[in-house]
């Protein structure tokens, strides 16, 4: 099971991370989950937010000359205990499948931390997990959160 | 220097400062031969001349010069790479070039003539900034199909110099070389001797460690106030030089040292100023294009080739003694083309790439800088839907695809960068596509 992930494509100039920020406050938007990952030249901000808000939250940054994009991802619940994140890892390893990237993020579950997942190939990955009892969260429960 | 009276030397005194007459006379012969060659031997030239019904016969002075047809790029690309060869092609004993419009270079096929010519033009010019049988020439143009660096070569040669051919890049070695040696003359673009002034400095090298006293700098646009520093940052007089490979090269114009506009070689072309418009020649000191006819070259001669180079002419009689007419500098182009490095590039080349790859925008601004003395050019390109992705190596790859690509077109490396879709200006007729903020 997939979550909706969305992309946004900033320049590397001062003050447009804080004019995406400013357009979703204004927008009344609740981020859930957010990483950036930076080069030299660019930089691409990955968003995770409630069903409800995504349509708003890709309209209002496309309206405002953002690049955006929608594209699906892995989260996965990891226990808060010494060598968890390894054995999901682990897991992955077992496939020749490659991590694109991977960030977590600051809700916790019981205390366990969650995590974003973009695998080269998603499909065999998730009926792992499901065989290790590994959690995937859905939609449905990241809207809960 | 500055203040220190000024000793001019010439090369050919008889064809550089033969009376205004005389010259109309030797213009006009060697007119009428070089129409005869392009009649007998190039068909696009016979073509255009019997469209306009104009016969060899009719040009009997440089007054019948506006009867003939214009030349333009364009048609050196048609032609590429042979059709406008006049001579037999075994007489053709170097090829030159330079990047044309649409990646395809331009080539220029010259005759053993035309190599002598050419650099005798070089030699003149050498001459005119001071250099000699005694000089020590160090060359840091490129060499190869860029008239640059062989065009400087046979020049510095020919005048009986040592010639240093170091050819571009590697600045440190080019600085021992010209230290270790004893350098007196350089001969570079404009920018890069610069460059070198100021690694120079950066080395903890003092002038007079060095024995530069002048060089011939040329190949891409450049102001007083480059030369004022360049001067000063190298101890030298530094001396304008113009050329285009489809006219022979460098030294179809130079400077002498007094440095008000550079002598066009009048004994080998005839150079005229038109209104780019109506295409009417303008008289002296009128601003406009720079068109010119070759009446010493047998290979590919060139009848009233639009260099696309605006600028005036002047004259008035120098104290050097040439009576040659002096161009001043370059103040503009007709056409969008910019020059980078000493290459050529317009930014339809860079358009034919970006609308011949798969989802990329063709939507682009090109933005010329000028770090370090160094020309850098910059091409903005909008992002398309197809082409973002959320993962940093995907953009990447195609970043630095369109960067090879546009490498293997235009010749040159270029800073490709990716900008937000709607974010490159749209105007309304003819898009500006260039941002130069060199403030040349």
């Amino acid at each position: 099971m997939y979550i909706t992930q969305i992309s946004v494509y900033l320049e590397n100039v001062r003050g447009t991370l804080r004019e995406m920020t400013k357009l979703l406050a204004e927008n009344d938007i609740d981020i859930v989950a957010l990483s950036i990952a930076d080069t030299t030249n660019f930089g691409i901000v990955r968003l995770v937010i409630r069903e409800v808000s995504i349509d708003k939250a890709v309209n209002c940054m496309k309206n405002a000359g953002f690049m955006v994009k929608k594209n699906n991802v892995i989260c996965i619940c990891v226990p808060n205990k010494p060598g968890a994140l390894d054995n999901v890892l682990a897991v992955i390893e077992e496939t020749d499948v490659s991590i694109e990237y991977m960030y977590s993020f600051n809700y916790s579950v019981n205390g366990d931390a969650l995590f974003i997942l973009r695998l080269s190939d998603s499909e065999r990955v998730m009926e792992l997990f499901k065989e290790r009892n590994i959690k995937m969260y859905s939609q449905e429960e990241i809207n809960r959160l | 220097m500055k203040g220190t009276p000024k000793e001019h030397k010439l090369y050919n005194p008889k064809m550089e400062c033969m009376s205004r007459e005389e010259l109309r006379e030797l213009q006009s012969k060697r007119l009428r031969e070089t129409v005869k060659i392009e009649y007998e031997n190039v068909a696009l030239y016979r073509a255009r001349m019997d469209a306009r019904g104009v016969k060899p016969e009719d040009i009997k002075t440089v007054d019948d010069l506006r009867l003939l047809p214009f030349t333009q790029k364009t048609d050196l690309r048609d032609e590429f790479p042979f059709g406008l060869i006049a001579a037999p092609k075994s007489e053709i004993v170097r090829i030159q070039g330079s990047s044309g419009t649409t990646g395809k270079p331009i080539v220029v096929g010259y005759t053993q003539n035309d190599v002598d010519v050419w650099a005798e033009m070089v030699a003149r010019a050498i001459t005119a900034a001071g250099g000699g049988k005694d000089d020590i020439i160090h060359i840091a143009y490129g060499y190869g199909l860029f008239t640059g660096g062989l065009g400087a070569h046979q020049g510095a040669a020919k005048v009986g110099a040592m010639v240093v051919p170091m050819s571009s890049g590697n600045t440190p070695r080019q600085i021992m070389m010209m230290k270790e040696l004893g350098a007196t003359m350089l001969c570079c673009t404009p920018s890069y001797a610069t460059f070198l002034g100021e690694t120079i400095r950066e080395m903890g090298i003092k002038p007079e460690e060095m024995r530069l006293k002048s060089g011939c700098f040329g190949a891409e646009p450049w102001s007083e106030e480059m030369r004022a520093n360049l001067e000063e940052l190298l101890g030298i007089d530094a001396c304008d030089i113009y050329g285009l490979v489809e006219i022979g090269g460098p030294g179809v114009a130079f400077e002498c040292l007094e440095k008000h506009g550079m002598h066009v070689s009048e004994d080998n072309v005839i150079v005229e100023i038109i209104d780019p418009v109506t295409e009417e020649p303008l008289p002296y000191g009128e601003s406009g294009e720079l068109v010119f006819t070759t009446i010493m070259k047998t290979g590919m001669p060139m009848l009233r080739y639009r260099t696309h180079d605006i600028c005036s002419l002047d004259a008035s009689p120098c104290k050097c003694g040439r009576t040659h007419v002096r161009m001043e500098r370059i103040t503009g182009r007709t056409d969008d083309m910019i020059i980078i490095r000493g290459v050529n590039v317009f930014p339809s080349q860079i358009e034919s790439v970006l609308v011949g790859m798969d989802g990329v925008s063709p939507h682009y601004m090109l933005i010329v800088d000028r770090v370090n003395s160094t020309d850098k050019l910059g091409v903005q390109v909008e992002l398309t839907n197809e082409m973002f992705s959320d993962t940093v190596a995907e953009i990447e790859k195609l970043r630095d695809g369109i960067k090879e690509k546009i490498k293997s077109v235009v010749g040159i490396s270029v800073k490709v960068q990716l900008v937000p879709p709607k974010s490159i200006p749209r105007s309304e007729g003819k898009a500006k596509r260039v941002i130069d903020n060199r403030n040349i």
